[in-house]
């Protein structure tokens, strides 16, 4: 007898007319502005590293779909997306080389080595930029570009400076990014406009960027009380750096973020306060995307926490 | 003397310490951040492999089942102290580079679970020939993962440059993530020669079901 051969999609099976392509199009869109305000910021060089690392990403893919013998889905547009994101967490002045190798790491190591799309258990590109950033120290560190451009990091003002030089920056500068940072990760009113237009059209569930953000402000708000005078308040740690970024695009992976409501909302609060903590305490200026990969190694911990089953098993 | 032979050889390639064998990760990890800190431990874990097989299995008949794993540590650390005796004696600078991983010696996977699977079972003579031939598969697999992360790392193999001027160095793979990164493509390596071989995945060799399941569903293709 012939065995009879049944292919079966993972559950559930409804035809919602949402496609990867699609989520991965609009994440694109919401970038947009970003990516504007980052060209506007540094101009023609911002451009050149976002093409490098979109460039390299998609052709890492492509090239290892090929040579594994998995279906070419490269045309959905998740390598776009990532090696746009990796772009972002790069200063504009990332030589050509640095920027091919962080798109590769984030392909590579990051995702196709696990299995390709949905099978990272790290945010892609983070762990590229983690690892340029381990291995390349000096030419990673937006605060090195000073000599190009006439912005400055507020963060490590704060570090170095103290509270008095970092409370100068206006509110309204840091949320139109006048920030020295990676390219588009300290854009934070342009990335508050796209990540808020995700949240509004259901392209992502709220309760990772919020809780992420209400995990700093809650934070920067107790080391405010807990030492007046040399903790920023919450807005400065909302604003400054990439909370944003991290809390709109980079802490929501879909494959390294956990998938209970309780989970993600816990997963961001966690991430979130541990930024602030990392920022205040730890020897890096930025602690956001750290704190993203640590909560990252956490999520199958915030996986458990799910609600109860019905009936309570044990009592029938 | 094929017996001979087969225990000299089997820790050289077929069951080759940590690639096959999973064990003595910890100074695996720890010490290969150059070739040369790779070939120091590998050195000294020989010494103190060949030398504990030897008198375990002169032992074996004298050592109570119930006790034997404080028996085997007791012969191991005995050999440890004396290792790092001599170290300190005759090249101080390895020693200090290897620091606490020279005493941690004594509880490497690699000296106790060849004295339980092996050296407790066989004479004197096939012992030593296992222990040698592991601690040769160890030390070459130490040096060639050094090697490779000192190149990548530090653009020199043993203190000599490898790589162009121009080269920027990894630093990420002299640090200790580099290490687990590096040591996962290695073991991802060793697997996929392995397969080719029919061999099953390292550290799976206890169960295996699942390469077991893969050959067949191949054969039954």
């Amino acid at each position: 007898m012939i065995p009879l051969k049944l292919t079966a999609s993972c559950p559930p099976h409804v035809l919602s007319g949402r496609t990867v392509r699609g989520l991965m199009i609009e994440t694109l869109l919401a970038l947009c502005p970003a990516a504007a305000m980052a060209v506007w910021h540094y101009g023609l060089p911002a451009l050149r590293v976002m093409a490098l690392c979109a460039g390299a990403a998609v052709c890492a893919e492509w090239a290892v779909e090929r040579l594994s013998g998995r279906p070419v889905r490269v045309d959905d547009g998740s390598a776009l997306l990532l090696g746009l994101l990796t772009a972002f967490l790069l200063p504009a002045t990332a030589p050509w080389w640095l920027a091919l190798a962080a798109a590769f790491i984030a392909v590579l190591l990051g995702r196709e080595l696990f299995g390709g799309l949905g099978g990272n258990p790290l945010c892609p590109p983070l762990l590229g930029w983690a690892i340029c950033m381990l291995s390349w120290r000096g030419l990673m560190k937006p605060e090195f570009a000073v000599l190009h451009t006439e912005l400055v990091s507020p963060l490590s003002e704060l570090k170095y400076q103290g509270l008095a030089v970092a409370d100068r920056f206006p509110a309204l500068d840091l949320l139109l990014g006048q920030q020295l940072s990676g390219l588009g990760a300290a854009q934070a009113g342009a990335l508050l406009l796209g990540g808020l237009w995700l949240v509004l059209r259901g392209r992502l569930r709220p309760h990772i960027p919020f809780g992420f953000l209400a995990g700093t402000a809650l934070m920067a708000l107790v080391l405010q009380l807990l030492r007046p005078g040399v903790s920023a308040g919450p807005l400065f740690h909302l604003l400054a750096g990439g909370t944003v970024f991290a809390a709109f695009f980079l802490a929501t992976d879909p494959a390294s973020s956990p998938v209970t409501r309780r989970g993600m909302a816990a997963y961001g609060l966690f991430a979130g306060a541990m930024s602030v903590v990392i920022r205040t305490f730890g020897v890096w200026i930025d602690g956001a995307f750290f704190a993203v990969l640590l909560a990252g190694l956490a999520t199958p911990m915030f996986d458990r926490l799910r609600p109860r089953v019905f009936p309570a098993p044990g009592r029938g | 003397m094929s017996g001979f032979t087969q225990a000299l050889t089997r820790g050289m390639w077929r069951e080759i310490p940590p690639f096959r064998l999973v064990l003595g990760l910890c100074p695996t990890l720890a010490v290969t951040k150059s070739a040369d800190n790779g070939l120091g431990m590998g050195a000294a874990v020989i010494f103190v492999l060949v030398l504990s097989n030897f008198f375990i299995s002169l032992l074996r008949k004298l050592i109570p089942a119930k006790v034997r794993i404080a028996c085997f540590i007791v012969v191991a650390a005995t050999l440890v102290v004396a290792v790092e005796l001599l170290m300190q004696a005759f090249a101080y600078p390895l020693y200090q580079t290897l620091g606490i991983f020279v005493p941690l010696i004594v509880v490497n996977c690699i000296i106790l679970g060849r004295a339980e699977a092996f050296a407790a079972k066989n004479g004197p003579l096939l012992s030593i020939a296992d222990g040698l031939g592991m601690g040769v598969g160890f030390t070459c697999s130490l040096t060639v993962l050094g090697a490779l992360r000192e190149a990548f790392g530090a653009g020199t193999v043993f203190g000599a440059r490898v790589m162009p001027e121009a080269y920027q160095p990894v630093a990420f793979m002299v640090e200790a993530p580099g290490a687990f990164v590096c040591l996962g493509l290695l073991l991802a390596a060793m697997n996929a020669l392995g397969r080719d071989a029919g061999q099953p995945p390292a550290g799976c060799r206890a169960c295996g079901a699942c390469y077991e399941a893969a050959a067949r569903r191949e054969g039954g293709a």
